[in-house]
């Protein structure tokens, strides 16, 4: 038994399948008696480089423990399946138990969208106050912007 | 010379951190510049060289 880190790149195409295809990788894993202690979905990221034609990625992390043996099995499946863009197994003494920073970075940038919506209606009701919360904003969304870039 | 921020143990996944050591164009920036230990040095560019692997980032600033 080894542990292993696996991160696992998804064509964003695919996005909305992607529990479909945990499902099945779920079970790829259990029928070569791969342990899974814990998943990650990171979600779609902005890619440093393309790949195949792809300038976006469905990020995965999991946490595996299994046999050296049976992995090769596992990597050859992985290699035909075209829906997964890029793959990586790394072995690892101890599991992190903490999540990992870009899955807490995913989680900072979800909730945004409605909390923006929620300071449009603000603006309606007293719009002087919060003009300058809106002008700070817009510069974090830049500073956001560098940072992705 | 703490211009540096170092965690205990570095990770391909702490993207910010190891951005403080490539250079504009991706390049590896070289220990004599950085002044970080030699051991430290090997851990940062193992993570970069993982983390470019799976375009977490870039290997330069060429890519199409």
């Amino acid at each position: 038994m080894k542990k292993y880190e696996a991160v696992i790149v998804l064509n964003p195409n695919l996005s909305s399948k992607v529990d479909n295809f945990k499902k099945d990788f779920e079970k790829l894993l259990k029928d070569n008696s791969f342990n899974i202690v814990k998943t990650e979905d990171i979600g779609r990221r902005q890619l440093a480089y393309s790949i195949a034609n792809h300038n976006k990625g469905h990020y995965i992390l999991f946490n595996l423990e299994g046999d050296p043996s049976k992995l090769l099995e596992i990597e050859t499946k992985i290699k035909y399946n075209e829906s997964i863009i890029r793959h990586l197994f790394l072995v690892v003494k101890e599991h992190n138990g903490e999540d990992s920073s870009l899955f807490v970075e995913s989680k900072n940038k979800k909730p945004e969208p409605s909390e923006v919506e929620k300071d449009k209606e603000d603006v309606k009701k007293d719009p002087e106050p919060v003009k300058e919360d809106i002008e700070d904003k817009s510069e974090a969304k830049q500073e956001e912007g560098e940072d992705n870039e | 010379m703490s211009k540096y921020e170092l965690p205990k143990k570095f990770d391909y996944k702490d993207i910010d951190i190891l951005k403080q050591f490539i250079t504009e164009t991706g390049k590896i920036i070289p220990a004599r510049v950085t002044g970080v230990s030699a051991s430290n040095q090997r851990k940062v560019t193992k993570s970069i060289k993982i983390a470019r692997f799976l375009a977490l980032l870039p290997y330069t600033d060429m890519h199409q």
